[in-house]
């Protein structure tokens, strides 16, 4: 699984300045089948990136490659040498699907990511207080005695960002935030993440399908279909001809020239321009 | 050898009915008093990864393990252990590489293997005669040796658990997340597979290759029903699985009885899991 020419071109240290995430040629083939080609793209430092595309264009396989779970040709680099950005990545997986009947608070599940002493010989305190601030900041201190198995999947996916806090995060990647949870839920989920991103300064990268809950938060756009359609801001990226080409319709979605051009506002039909989140 | 003698009397003292008075039952004792924390805590994650399967699978290929011994001319219980983690750990490598889904990769392990032992073991007539003492377990048996085995084992799965339980939690609630979050999956899930594949052939002289699934799966799952935390969940699956095999030692050997060993100890560990779903039942009620 390597493409020769791929090797010729390893991107250099200071190629990765302002970029936290860049994919270099990535190709993926399983069993005989092509999901990604090419793939070039990369996700600036500090901002939020969306891969955008249709179901079956290879969004979450890229998101596998990037976490190492599936082999790959080409090369991902993740951060500049020195911030070891690699060791610090937090991952919100698409709705977790898990075992219900585990008998496991939420408090229990957040400690398990913090401490190595085995649950059955107690937890830590300090890491009882550490779970409540971590859960305080997804909104999910009235979560912390509940069951695993009883939570929502809006519930579940603010406690699946907390554990993924617990990790103190240089690179935050999420699949599908904006799915198996209400449009407002998603919308919720956003704007806790855009403020969360600013409180803590890391770079966010997210796999997405619905372009109304989570494009108008993204600062980049990368979108996808087996291979890069466009790259850029969504002002840029997000063009009608682009939408119609990828989702095969004009979607409809929003004007182009109104959107975010990677600084500024959210000008999202669904936001009424009364929120902004400069 | 170490003498484990005055473990024994300490055993008999500890418990003075007539029965205990006996060497043999004394060593029963201490075998199954080593073998129920360890199935016990395996048997948790056993079932978080839903490995019962798998379970069955290298407690079966314990055939395949006595046919090796016998080909090669070395002891079973060499061969058996050794057998044993081998498949334990292929079927971990196929499940991690093979686009097959798990249940189809452990069913072709498990035909291939039990073929194998049974094709080899049916041209022993000798073998075949004692084929029912792998079948049931025979724990009176169980000699110094084996329990020196045992403890060492029970060494080695006690402290895996109390390095890498909160891991294995991780890894089977999602085991992406767990590794993007720094959790050496692999390692984990081989680790797991290895030490459950020795405890199952060790404990197979106890309780048989029918039985062995039970007595990881039963503790774990009477737990579930009465835990409300991670951590309590291991305890129970503790005290049911040490209870249990009290409590079936004790009644196989009472003369009203007369039960095989192994069986009766999985009769009481089944009925601490009946307790369990009413006592859930009822507070699902309240």
């Amino acid at each position: 699984m390597h493409s020769p020419e791929t090797k010729n071109s390893p991107p250099s240290d200071s190629m990765m300045e302002g970029i936290a995430v860049a994919f270099d040629h990535v190709s993926v083939c399983i069993d005989g089948v092509s999901i990604l080609e090419d793939v070039s793209a990369s996700s600036p430092h500090g901002g939020c990136t969306a891969v955008i595309g249709p179901n079956g264009a290879g969004k979450t396989t890229l998101l596998m490659a990037l976490l190492g779970h599936i082999p790959f040709a080409g090369r991902i680099r993740i951060g500049s040498r020195e911030e070891n950005m690699k060791s610090r990545i937090g991952y919100v997986p698409q709705r977790l699907q898990f075992d219900r009947g585990l008998p496991m608070t939420v408090c229990d599940f957040m400690v398990m990511g913090l401490q190595r002493r085995p649950l059955w010989l107690g937890t830590k305190r300090s890491n009882r207080i550490r779970a409540r601030e971590l859960l305080s900041a997804v909104r999910g201190e009235a979560l912390e005695d509940r069951m695993l198995g009883v939570l929502s999947g809006g519930e579940m996916q603010r406690v699946m960002l907390a554990l993924a806090l617990a990790q103190e995060p240089l690179l935050l990647i999420l699949d599908e935030p904006a799915s198996g949870v209400d449009v407002q839920g998603g919308q919720l989920f956003c704007e806790l993440l855009e403020r969360l991103r600013r409180e803590h300064g890391f770079t966010q990268l997210m796999v997405s399908h619905d372009l109304a809950t989570v494009t108008h938060h993204a600062t980049h756009v990368i979108m996808l279909n087996r291979r890069i359609v466009a790259e850029g801001p969504p002002r840029e990226v997000l063009t009608p001809a682009n939408l119609g080409a990828v989702f095969g319709m004009h979607m409809g979605l929003a004007d182009a020239q109104a959107l975010s051009d990677g600084q500024s506002a959210c000008t999202c039909a669904r936001c009424g321009g009364e929120v902004t989140h400069a | 050898m170490l003498d484990l003698s005055p473990v024994y009397d300490l055993l008999g003292r500890i418990m003075p009915c007539a029965c205990m008075q006996a060497r043999f039952m004394q060593q029963a004792l201490l075998g199954l008093l080593l073998i129920a924390p360890m199935t016990a805590a395996m048997g948790v994650q056993v079932i978080n990864f839903r490995m019962a399967f798998f379970a069955d699978a290298i407690s079966h290929s314990a055939f395949a393990g006595v046919a090796l011994g016998l080909i090669f001319s070395v002891s079973p219980h060499w061969t058996m252990p050794l057998f044993g983690l081998l498949v334990g750990l292929s079927i971990m490598a196929l499940r991690r590489h093979s686009t097959l889904s798990t249940d189809t990769v452990i069913g072709v392990v498990f035909a291939a293997v039990m073929a194998f032992g049974l094709a080899i073991i049916s041209r022993e007539a000798s073998v075949a005669r004692d084929l029912q003492r792998f079948l049931y377990g025979d724990i009176l048996t169980i000699g110094d040796a084996g329990i020196l085995n045992l403890a060492a084992l029970f060494a080695a799965v006690m402290a895996f658990q109390a390095w890498g339980y909160n891991r294995l939690l991780y890894i089977g609630l999602n085991p992406v997340v767990a590794q993007a979050h720094g959790v050496r999956v692999a390692i984990y899930q081989f680790a797991f597979a290895g030490l459950t594949a020795l405890v199952i052939m060790l404990s197979i002289w106890a309780v048989g290759v029918l039985l062995i699934t039970a007595l990881l799966i039963v503790p774990a799952a009477a737990a579930r029903g009465f835990a409300r935390s991670a951590g309590s969940m291991f305890w129970w699956a503790m005290l049911v699985s040490i209870t249990a095999a009290i409590a079936g030692l004790l009644i196989s050997a009472q003369a009203w009885a007369r039960t095989a060993t192994g069986p009766t100890v999985v009769l009481c560990a089944f009925v601490w899991f009946m307790a369990s779903q009413i006592s859930a039942a009822i507070r699902k009620r309240a």
